[in-house]
């Protein structure tokens, strides 16, 4: 019996599994920033040990961080939120985007998803036995989600709609006029909205993003995950946070108390300091991910390589589509003989076997040197043809 | 205009009363808070020095979804030494917590079943985890007078109903009483005949004196055995929120899947605390278990000098009494918390932790 390919979640396990034996390895897959968290957050997390390391902190996490996670989606996304009922921490934007999910959808339930979206929805989904609605997007659109076709994806069954801008891994934005035509879809047919805003302080050129909650009737029915992760580079913490109606934060806390319970102090006195600290370390790393992506846009434009433009997020979804062969496939010929890791597209939704999404997230030398390993392999696998 | 299908998610939570048993706090509140799970503990300045170096040097990013090697290794060891659990860093999975391991071995382990037997009494937080998807649930009796333990016979009926998959305690959460070794060998036996499977919560076992038989340790059941805990109790981590899952190998690629799916991984600060706890637990137990066998041998008498009916309990660090339903109320009138039995499932039962306001809760309960 032959063995059982992996697929979505597991295959990027594994390719990060192999990329591992390789020391030479440039990684352009996993969205895990390159920089260190800045030395601030990490003092305050220090001081947190000596201060504060038995502290309790209910489920929904300490009241000071509600607080500050309140200031900061008033700040940035304009949304209103009472830190005491409309806020809840997770460990991180992946159990956020758990909680969201199984707090909204329950067994035979469906969600519409703009494809191709972020792998680990579906698993969610999955596990809340929901049902996917997919809606196509398209890289000669730079993988704009149309209205129309959302609004024409709804069914009886339909009970939320996914909008996640910028979106992982094509990095479309929803632009305002499309977000309040998605909100207009979802008011008038009564669905939920699931927001992941987590790559909301990374929009490029003149895109502009938009929170649903932020906007006239959205609030009372979105969830909106954020998380530290990527703009205060802290993926190791694994702290991020939803807010949303009171009604419905009710059952996410409760979602929160019976899959882990609070979050680690220590991550939570982090992420306050992360959040009123100086944010200048923010505005540097994103100085830096607008010069990569630059990079990285011209390399792929030298190579003659087709994608859509990155509107936002840390990576570019490029079609590979040339070579003739599975994303997987490429992915994995691209790491074992060249020692970098890109992500298949099939990882991310069976319709993207022609694409990679590769990261931004190294410093510019090593994307350079990565680029060109993998113009090589590519070659290769063309001559191969 | 009000939203139907926010009315009728909201009506459907309404519904989930698993989903809103009321559980103890998981770490405590305050100095006369008695009821959580988690002491307050002081933090070794070495624990604090090992995870500081560990951040400054950049370990600020993504691990393994299972824990660092490192730390993975160290359980590893500790259940081999402390429980005669045989096992190996593969057979470790990392959690942010015990919840977090309830809810892993429960919903994973469970959804490869019909159904799961659940002891009559047991912690709240299975009840929860249980009610973030239904599965069908087998009842298992249990013996008030052993602690509130299910009997050898109740599981042996569960089993020999179909119930393939077990959850057990022991220590109860409740009571702090373990099954004794002979007991534990039964247990196993019946597993061996069986073919069953058992999540067995030990994560009290570290506060019984003298150790606490795990399952994992028996001849006949190893293999059919997922243990659950806190990792180092009692080192100042409880906040942290860090425990683990000790599965047979062909059980792990399911729960690290849905590990990855809830979390990606735990915090490595408190990945790299517990390394450094893991270290120093060996010598630092010890003399922690004497002190609280002194104070809970104070507080056993006290209570029976108060005619307060005491619970026979094998874990250090909890008292359980039988008392009048309105004692969890009497307490918090004198500004104490505790573990309301009536959320385990038992109701006549309180539970206090055993700490420096230990003695002034039982006067209070006169």
């Amino acid at each position: 019996m032959s063995k059982k390919k992996a697929q979505g979640t597991n295959l990027l396990y594994q390719l990060i599994g192999e990329a591992r034996n390789y020391d030479d390895v440039i990684i352009m897959g996993r969205g895990d920033p390159d920089f260190d968290t800045p030395a601030h957050i990490v003092a305050a997390a220090k001081n947190a040990m000596i201060n504060h390391h038995a502290d309790y902190s209910p489920p929904e996490g300490l009241l000071a961080l509600r607080e500050a996670i309140a200031e900061r989606v008033k700040r940035v996304n304009n949304i209103d939120v009472d830190p005491a009922t409309e806020v809840v921490v997770a460990n991180g934007g992946q159990e956020a985007l758990f909680l969201m999910v199984l707090a909204v959808l329950s067994p035979g339930d469906e969600m519409i998803v703009p494809e191709p979206n972020y792998n680990t929805y579906a698993d969610s989904l999955a596990f809340a036995g929901g049902v996917k609605v997919e809606v196509q997007t398209y890289a000669e659109n730079d993988f704009r989600a149309d209205p129309a076709d959302v609004a024409a994806a709804i069914t009886d069954k339909s009970r939320a709609l996914l909008l996640v801008s910028p979106n992982n891994p094509a990095a479309s934005v929803i632009s305002p006029p499309d977000m309040q035509a998605m909100l207009d879809i979802a008011i008038s047919k009564d669905l939920m909205i699931l927001a992941d805003d987590i790559y909301d302080l990374f929009v490029y050129d003149d895109f502009e993003h938009v929170s649903p909650a932020s906007l006239p009737g959205g609030k009372e029915r979105a969830l909106t995950l954020n998380a530290l992760s990527k703009a205060y580079s802290m993926t190791g913490w694994r702290l991020g946070w939803i807010v949303g109606p009171a009604d419905l934060m009710a059952r996410v806390k409760e979602l929160k108390a019976a899959i882990s319970g609070g979050a680690s102090i220590i991550s939570q006195h982090a992420g306050i300091a992360a959040l009123t600290g100086p944010q200048d370390a923010v505005e540097m790393m994103a100085e830096a991910y607008r010069r990569r992506r630059r990079l990285v846009l011209d390399a792929l434009d030298a190579m003659g390589m087709k994608y859509g433009l990155p509107q936002g997020g840390q990576f570019v979804f490029a079609d590979i589509g040339f070579t003739g062969m599975d994303s997987g496939e490429v992915a994995q010929r691209i790491l074992t003989e060249q020692h970098v890791l890109a992500y298949p597209g099939s990882a991310f939704s069976k319709d993207r076997k022609d694409y990679l999404r590769m990261t931004f997230l190294q410093p510019e030398e090593q994307l350079i040197e990565g680029l060109e390993r993998m113009k090589v392999a590519m070659r290769d696998m063309m001559a191969e043809r | 205009m009000a939203s139907q299908t926010k009315a009728d998610i909201l009506a459907q939570h309404e519904t989930n009363a698993a989903l809103k048993t009321p559980a103890p706090g998981q770490i405590t509140r305050h100095a006369k808070d008695l009821g959580a799970d988690g002491m307050l503990s002081p933090l070794d300045e070495r624990i604090i020095a090992a995870a500081s170096e560990a951040l400054e040097a950049g370990q600020t990013h993504y691990v393994d979804v299972p824990g660092i090697a490192p730390l993975r290794e160290a359980i590893a060891e500790y259940l081999n030494t402390s429980f005669s659990a045989p096992c190996q860093s593969s057979n470790i999975i990392v959690t942010a917590g015990l919840q977090e391991s309830r809810f892993l071995t429960i919903q994973k382990i469970g959804e490869t079943f019909d159904s799961i037997g659940i002891p009559d009494v047991v912690h709240p937080g299975v009840q929860k985890a249980l009610g973030v998807r239904t599965r069908n649930v087998v009842s298992i009796a249990v013996d008030a007078d052993r602690g509130y333990l299910p009997t050898l016979g109740a599981i042996a009926d569960a089993v020999a109903g179909g119930c393939q998959l077990i959850y057990l305690e022991s220590p109860s959460r409740l009571s702090g009483a373990a099954y004794t070794s002979d007991e534990v060998d039964a247990i196993g036996q019946l597993l061996g005949e069986s073919g069953a499977t058992v999540i067995w919560d030990q994560g009290l076992a570290p506060w019984v004196d003298g150790g606490c038989r795990s399952l994992a340790s028996t001849e006949d059941a190893p293999a059919q055995v997922t243990t659950i805990g806190e990792a180092f109790p009692g080192m100042g981590l409880a906040s942290w929120f860090i425990g683990y899952i000790a599965a047979p190998e062909n059980q792990i690629p399911a729960m690290q899947s849905q590990k990855q799916i809830m979390a990606i991984c735990t915090s490595t600060a408190a990945q790299y605390a517990a390394l450094e706890a893991s270290s120093l637990f060996p010598t630092a137990h010890p003399p922690r278990l004497a002190r609280l066998r002194s104070a809970k041998s104070d507080a056993t008498e006290s209570a029976q000098e108060l005619n307060l009916n005491v619970i026979a309990g094998d874990a250090l660090n909890v008292i359980a009494l039988r008392t009048s339903n309105d004692s969890a109320a009497k307490l918090r009138a004198a500004g104490f918390d505790c573990a309301d039995g009536g959320d385990f499932g038992a109701s006549e039962v309180i539970r206090l932790n055993i700490n420096t306001t230990t003695a002034d809760a039982l006067q209070a309960l006169r």
